[in-house]
């Protein structure tokens, strides 16, 4: 799951009064409609935007070509669920018309036209900064915090216990927050990784980040903290620009109490609490945008967490036939991931060797990593002299993982929901096929006419109106 | 398919009959024998499947799935044997 769905996710999951409430900032209209709209929601925002009518379904359909109807559903459904768009209730036979909501348009225009007061894309400081800190340094602040985080997750497990001999220490907030958010369990005073974890350890930077921030925004509630602030706040200091220091003196309580923990995650940079000036750093800047973060995609581990922090983004795993493994490292965050599933034999000053092994890949499938994780890791991180092969892992190591895996896990589980008991033939041929070009459906059975799918929202629109037609008819 | 969406006369009554068809739950797709050890462990206890779909399926509730991991695996313990490790490096 990438980062911006995953913020969508959150965000649909929100009631239409605080999502109202969020709009009426410029800067997070943009982020959303920039970051998390799918292509033909963006198109349908656009043309709407200096509409000052209704805009008719039928005029809407003209613009879709016939094969794509299925993505202008998608795209209609998110952006009524973010209560961007509503339909408008004229009563029958007037035509089933849209209308962007009034606050999102009005933010929206103000956003990409400029104009107006309302402060949402940060206040820079007006007197030059004495000592000020360059982006270099704040690209070290951040991945020494965000490493930290790393570290204190993995560093529990796969019963390394190396001194935290490098980087910075984390607080007591972000790792009750990491508990909360179920990546890592206390046990016996120990931080034990979860599954959760694990994923979220896979993930790139800027998924990671949203994944931290998620939970943040959820625990805003408990801490007296108003989720709109919160979120506002989120969007502002995804607009901001890196290096650039920001006053904070048109802040709210709730975003100076922000501040203070985001720098805890290296998300800000402040000299001390009591600083009148922030520094976004760059895990801020990338949060609503396309842009590589810190941390480039798929190279989390590699080149953001190299021990010099060099930007060293080769790979340094060698894996040979005979299941034994070589890593050229030293980090150990990295060694901290390999002892996940790897059992590691000999460290040297460069370079720890060890071996997959059943029991290994097994205790590592028990923690909730799937063998395809592994195997993506381990091919993402190549060296470059077993990048060359091609494929790049040995066929008979990733088959004897996944082999392990199915070994240990003997069923597949999936949550959803069944539907059942379908009027007619019809209905169930059209609903498991308006089902599949989804892409959630997950099992079905033509006999007894039941279906097994990942997501219902869509779905149960689609039925409710076949009912609802089937009634007239 | 289009007409679904745009058909704005839902009623409350329609999704109250969809949401009738609709269980929530976890999917377990399974050999027939490891259904067979499913089936035997719920019927011991009862509270794990909602619903049986066939030989090779079964919707069990989301709160019990890693009881249901747990108790399968000590009911594969007594059934199948783990080779040794060779252990040489």
């Amino acid at each position: 799951m990438t980062a911006s769905m995953q913020a969508l996710e959150y965000l649909e999951q929100q009631s239409g009064a605080t999502l109202i409430k969020l709009y009426r900032q410029p800067s997070s209209a943009l982020a959303i409609f920039r970051r998390m709209l799918p292509h033909l929601a963006k198109n349908i925002v656009m043309a709407m935007l200096y509409m000052t009518k209704p805009f008719s379904d039928a005029d809407l359909l003209a613009w879709i070509r016939p094969d794509a109807l299925v993505e202008k559903d998608q795209a209609m459904s998110v952006l009524e669920r973010l209560h961007i768009i509503s339909k408008v209730h004229d009563p029958p036979p007037a035509p089933t018309a849209y209308q962007l909501s009034d606050k999102f348009a009005k933010s929206l225009r103000q956003a990409l036209t400029g104009g107006g007061n309302h402060r949402s894309f940060g206040v820079p400081c007006s007197t030059p900064d004495p000592d000020k800190i360059d982006v270099e340094n704040l690209d070290k602040f951040a991945r020494q915090q965000w490493e930290a985080i790393l570290y204190y997750m993995v560093g529990s497990a796969g019963g390394m216990q190396m001194g935290l001999s490098q980087g910075a220490s984390i607080s007591d907030g972000t790792k009750m927050l990491l508990e909360m958010g179920n990546f890592v369990e206390r046990k016996g005073g120990r931080p034990i990784i979860t599954q959760t974890g694990f994923s979220f350890l896979l993930q790139e930077a800027n998924t990671q980040v949203w994944s931290l921030l998620i939970v943040y925004l959820e625990s805003a509630d408990n801490l007296q903290m108003d989720k709109v602030d919160v979120l506002s706040f989120l969007f502002t200091l995804g607009s901001l620009e890196l290096g650039q220091d920001y006053s904070t003196a048109n802040l709210t309580a709730t975003q100076l109490q922000m501040l203070d923990d985001l720098s805890d995650f290296g998300i800000v940079y402040r000299r001390d609490n009591q600083a009148k000036r922030f520094y976004p750093t760059r895990l801020a800047t990338t949060l609503t945008s396309d842009a590589g973060a810190l941390l480039t995609s798929n190279s989390t581990l590699r080149s953001a967490l190299s021990p010099t922090g060099s930007g060293n983004d080769k790979g340094y795993i060698i894996v040979e036939t005979n299941y034994r493994l070589y890593a050229y490292t030293s980090s150990i965050l990295q060694i901290a991931v390999l002892a996940l599933f790897t059992r590691l034999h000999t460290r040297f000053p460069n370079l720890v060797s060890g071996k997959l092994t059943k029991e290994s890949i097994q205790r590592a499938i028990n923690l909730g990593i799937t063998a395809d994780q592994v195997i993506s890791y381990l091919t993402a991180h190549a060296h470059p002299q077993m990048a060359k092969n091609t494929p790049v892992m040995p066929p008979t190591v990733v088959d004897q993982i996944r082999l392990w895996q199915i070994e240990g896990d003997r069923m597949k589980a999936t949550t959803g929901f069944l539907i059942k008991e379908f009027g007619t033939q019809t209905e169930y041929d059209d609903t498991w096929k308006y089902a599949d070009s989804l892409g959630v459906l997950v099992w079905k059975n033509d006999i007894k006419r039941l279906l097994f799918v990942s997501r219902i929202e869509q779905l149960s629109t689609y039925l409710a109106g076949k009912k609802s037609k089937a009634r007239a008819a | 398919m289009v007409k679904a969406v745009k058909d704005a006369s839902f009623n409350v009554k329609d999704y109250e009959t969809v949401a009738d068809m609709v269980l929530p739950g976890v999917l377990i797709q399974c050999d027939a024998s490891i259904k067979a050890i499913i089936n035997k462990i719920d019927s011991q206890y009862h509270e794990f499947i909602l619903e049986d779909l066939d030989d090779e399926a079964v919707i069990i509730k989301e709160s019990k799935l890693a009881e249901l991991k747990i108790k399968l695996k000590e009911a594969l313990k007594d059934t199948v044997r783990e080779a040794e490790e060779s252990g040489s490096d």
